[in-house]
């Protein structure tokens, strides 16, 4: 289907709640005339009395002496356990002449031990069905292994787990394999507009903080050497900067006890790290155009620096967020799509890290209406940070955030993950399942609040698309530093104008 | 003492039960990991519910008999169509407002189109199901076709068809290689296509009028219910809306088997090079599908698997692998899709494919091997039935394969119960030249 569809809803009376008798109801609308329709139909039923109440189940957690967390939490519903291996280290903690290592590095894990080689390891990991997969985010890594609920299965599991954590070995041979997937996923993603136009911006919006390191392409992964990978490992793969998390089926107790005993000789410092600064926002007027000479539509973002997560301004601005972008009712899309025509899609999304948060605009634009897309969408981030929402406006964004939030615990991956950023980045506790009721308690005010505080300053545009378009469709703009689909700053269009 | 037989000493002291069998992993045989009652109402529509009560979500999904299957020659991209219809408004619902309702609430949803059916799911606060139940009875009694409509829908489907090729250099060649497995019109024609410009508006509404009806439809709602209540409410809402005529059952296609392996070659406009290659099974027998289902894991899901491990770890042919099965009526088939660095590892990648397939008809999996993709698979099965909307589909996808639903519980048993001889015969049987096809593509 196409998501990019909507109009405005239409005002009526609402509902009676009242269900009359199935055989009442079936005998009212055998004896309705043809062409009538039953009264209900008229207007859409309220929702039933029953509260909505998001409890998850709650994460048990504690230390070992060698300062590894450990968390447990128990969903007696599943059939699959989850086990993670969190890192506090991410693609952030790459040095500087070094972008990559910190991905290359967690994609080396699990590829051999001193005493194992990384076929029988890998073939240890999938005898148990076992399923291994790595995400590395900005400030941190996972690890995770997906097993059945057996306990021989998933003491093996955490056996696996410790080998992989405590006893990595990184040989060439392995490192070629690992740089040579991580060049051609690197190439591949070039050709997605949306991964182009996402690094730009970051790449611009973190110009001289440590996140821009996280903004790399494929040629880069070349360099990275076993010795870099060693010393990365040996720097942050500490018990001391680690977690194990166990989710599912189990016995909590036991699965502690467990990876108590197997983890307890990991032994080493964990990296001493001053907290990172959140950057400035950006208050310039910038355009980066990103060369992408395939792309049939131009892809529009815009977005600037926010808050972290645990900032008072994180629920309000999540309000925010939705009123500005977040479905097919809010007010981008209404403007770019259904009134004014400019765009397939309008939307906002936002991303926080340990330190700070970003958020952004996004939205495939026709190429001809690239420069009043770019006008509109900066206008509705302005009209925001300047205008109050209105409380409709509000309460649908409310209403919309509380729902959807268990949606993203429902599987065992999206619960796995949010386990795994909660105790990643140390959230707050009020955070792990409070999170209803905290967006309840956004008012207008604070909404406002907000707005003024992360709106007003000026977003970054970034718009990928076809090289021609620059001289076809951009003249209107000012100064456009354009770039090519690696990054790299070719030349700035209509510079002193 | 090299370093693989110092490990296995090793291993043999720490992890003694490493190898054992899988004999303690059997769930209860023949049954589901959850409870579903079913009943028809009196105008055929086939309700299915479940009760989960983990969070306070409801999925709702109903799928209709109207895929690509009853589309007749010329009418490509009928269905299609008709599904993105069901969003442009009903007697009581203005046109896009089914999206605005569900989204306004917390709601996700959406639609797919495929070969049996055209499937409409939302899931949402559960205290909304009757918002849900009001959404999809109205636009199943009262879908407003409008000339109008048509053509705007008609007209954003076809723009954003070409956005997505021209996005995704290999997305032509994934329609282009289904119409050369299967050469019959009823399988091997595409979702979408230019013809979609033709349809006249009287084929839209009779196609609509005769496949759109409660008795070819199926309803399953998952999640936080009461059952009484939710029969109470799908009472309410869907029981008085007419049946239709009874639909003819789909029709099969013709398969024929070519006397040789089919390959033929396209070019595309990236400099990478690869190839689809697709392997037919039919007349399928009984147990044929259970084989399958376990020969996919262990040729391809994992970095270990057969296919996988040979073509980028060891011959390091190729950059990306991947497969699937497809389960049609009466066909099924295994799909590879390959990319590689030129023509040369195309070539390569391909001889390796075979000589995987050769070595599976010639030499029995091992047991280690077997409890290996026994295992993957039922985690992975048990993943698919984690959410409501994947025990939804699940129950749907049966219901419109013709399953028993009180049948479903074996399935899994009866995949991981195929023995290693039953696999080699099921290979030797099946994986001939007759039964292969190959699309390569590469630069223009």
């Amino acid at each position: 289907m196409r998501h990019q569809v909507s109009s405005r809803r239409r005002a009526g009376p609402p509902a009676s709640q009242t269900v009359p008798a199935m055989g009442l109801a079936v005998l009212l609308s055998l004896s309705l005339p043809a062409g009538a329709q039953e009264r209900f139909r008229r207007t859409p039923p309220l929702p039933d009395a029953q509260r909505l109440e998001l409890k998850l189940p709650p994460v048990l957690t504690f230390a070992l002496p060698n300062g590894l967390t450990v968390a447990t939490a128990r969903r007696p519903e599943s059939s699959v356990v989850t086990l993670q291996l969190v890192i506090r280290a991410g693609e952030a903690d790459s040095p500087p002449n070094r972008p990559g290592l910190a991905s290359v590095t967690a994609q080396m894990i699990g590829k051999g031990t001193k005493m194992l080689s990384a076929d029988y390891f890998e073939n240890m990991i999938e005898s148990l069905g076992a399923q291994f997969s790595v995400t590395v985010f900005m400030d941190y890594t996972v690890m995770t292994m997906n097993v059945l609920g057996d306990k021989d299965l998933v003491d093996r599991a955490i056996y696996i787990l410790r080998l992989m954590a405590i006893e990595a070995t990184f040989s060439e041979r392995e490192l070629a394999a690992v740089r040579r997937t991580a060049y051609w996923q690197l190439y591949e993603s070039k050709k997605d507009p949306e991964v182009l136009g996402w690094r730009q911006l970051l790449s611009v919006l973190f110009a001289d903080h440590p996140y821009r390191v996280a903004t790399y392409s494929e040629d880069v992964v070349k360099f990275i050497t076993t010795r870099d990978v060693s010393e990365f490992y040996g720097r942050y793969y500490r018990p001391g900067n680690a977690a194990v998390l166990v989710s599912g089926n189990i016995d909590g107790a036991a699965i502690a006890q467990k990876v108590g005993s197997l983890f307890g000789a990991w032994t080493g410092p964990a990296p001493e790290r001053a907290p990172l600064p959140p950057p400035p926002p950006n208050g310039k007027e910038r355009v980066c155009f990103v060369e992408a000479p395939e792309s049939a539509a131009a892809t529009v973002f815009a977005g600037n620096v926010i808050m972290g997560s645990s900032g008072q301004d994180f629920y309000p601005f999540l309000v925010l967020k939705q009123i500005l972008g977040g479905t097919t009712r809010s007010r981008l899309f209404m403007n770019l799509r259904e009134t004014k025509g400019y765009a397939t899609y309008a939307f906002t999304e936002m991303e926080v890290f340990g330190s700070c948060g970003i958020y952004w605009a996004r939205a495939l634009v026709e190429p001809a209406s690239i420069v009043p897309a770019i006008h509109e969408i900066v206008g509705e981030i302005g009209a925001l940070a300047s205008g109050p929402a209105v409380p409709s406006e509000i309460e649908e964004a409310k209403s919309y955030l509380v729902g959807s939030l268990p949606l993203r615990f429902e599987s065992s991956a999206g619960f796995a993950e949010w386990m795994a950023r909660y105790v990643a980045l140390r959230l707050d506790p009020g955070q792990w399942d409070k999170g209803p009721e905290e967006i309840k308690l956004v008012n207008a005010e604070r909404v406002r609040e907000a707005a003024r505080r992360y709106l007003l300053a000026r977003p970054v545009v970034v718009v990928v698309g076809r090289p021609e378009w620059l001289s076809q469709y951009l003249n209107d703009l000012g100064a456009v530093e354009v770039y090519d689909s690696g990054g790299q700053l070719k030349h700035i269009k209509g510079e002193g104008r | 003492m090299n370093r693989t037989a110092r490990a296995l000493i090793i291993l043999a002291v720490v992890l003694p039960s490493l190898q054992a069998s899988g004999s303690q992993e059997a769930a209860a045989p023949g049954s589901l990991p959850f409870a579903f009652q079913e009943y028809r109402l009196r105008n055929g529509l086939h309700v299915i519910l479940s009760e989960d009560a983990r969070l306070p979500l409801v999925t709702v999904a109903i799928g209709y008999g109207a895929g690509t299957l009853r589309e007749k020659p010329g009418q490509e991209g009928l269905a299609y169509l008709l599904e993105n219809l069901m969003f442009q408004g009903s007697d009581n619902v203005s046109p896009l407002q089914h999206i605005a309702f569900v989204q306004k609430v917390g709601g996700e949803l959406n639609a797919t189109t495929t070969l049996d059916k055209a499937l409409f799911y939302e899931t949402l606060p559960s205290n909304q199901l009757a918002l849900a139940l009001w959404l999809e009875s109205d636009r199943m009694k009262s879908l407003v076709i409008t000339p109008a409509a048509i053509d705007r829908t008609r007209e954003d489907l076809l723009k954003e068809h070409a956005e997505r090729v021209a996005a995704d250099p290999y997305l032509g060649t994934f329609s282009e290689f289904d119409s050369l497995l299967f050469p019959d019109h009823l399988y091997g024609h595409p979702l979408i296509g230019p013809r979609m410009s033709d349809l006249a508006e009287a084929e839209i509404l009779e196609f609509h009028k005769t496949y759109y009806v409660p008795n070819n439809a199926v309803l399953c709602i998952v999640g936080n219910i009461d059952a009484g209540r939710t029969r109470e409410l799908v009472a309410r809402y869907f029981d008085s809306i007419p049946p239709g005529l009874d639909s003819p059952s789909p029709p099969r296609p013709e398969i024929r088997r070519e006397n040789d392996a089919v390959v033929r070659s396209v070019k595309i406009p990236v400099g990478s090079a690869g190839f689809h290659m697709g392997f037919r099974f039919f007349p399928l027998q009984a147990g044929d599908t259970d084989c399958l289902r376990i020969l996919q894991y262990v040729l391809l899901e994992g970095e270990t698997s057969r296919m996988r491990s040979r073509l980028l770890r060891h011959d390091l042919t190729a950059r990306y692998l991947t497969g699937a099965l497809d389960e049609k009526p009466s066909i099924a088939t295994l799909k590879l899709f390959c990319l590689a660095t030129n023509a040369v590892m195309v070539a390569r990648s391909e001889k390796g494919i075979l000589a995987e397939i050769d070595r599976l008809r010639s030499n029995a999996i091992s047991q280690d091997e077997l409890i290996k993709a026994r295992r993957r698979f039922k985690k992975d099965y048990f993943d698919r039935l984690s959410t409501n909307l994947g025990k939804a589909r699940f129950l749907v996808d049966a219901v419109f394969a013709g399953k028993r639903l009180d049948t479903l519980g074996g399935e899994l048993d009866a995949v991981v119960s195929v023995s290693p001889q039953t696999l080699e015969a099921f290979a030797g049987k099946y994986f001939t030249p007759q039964n292969r096809v190959v699309l390569e593509f590469g630069p223009q």
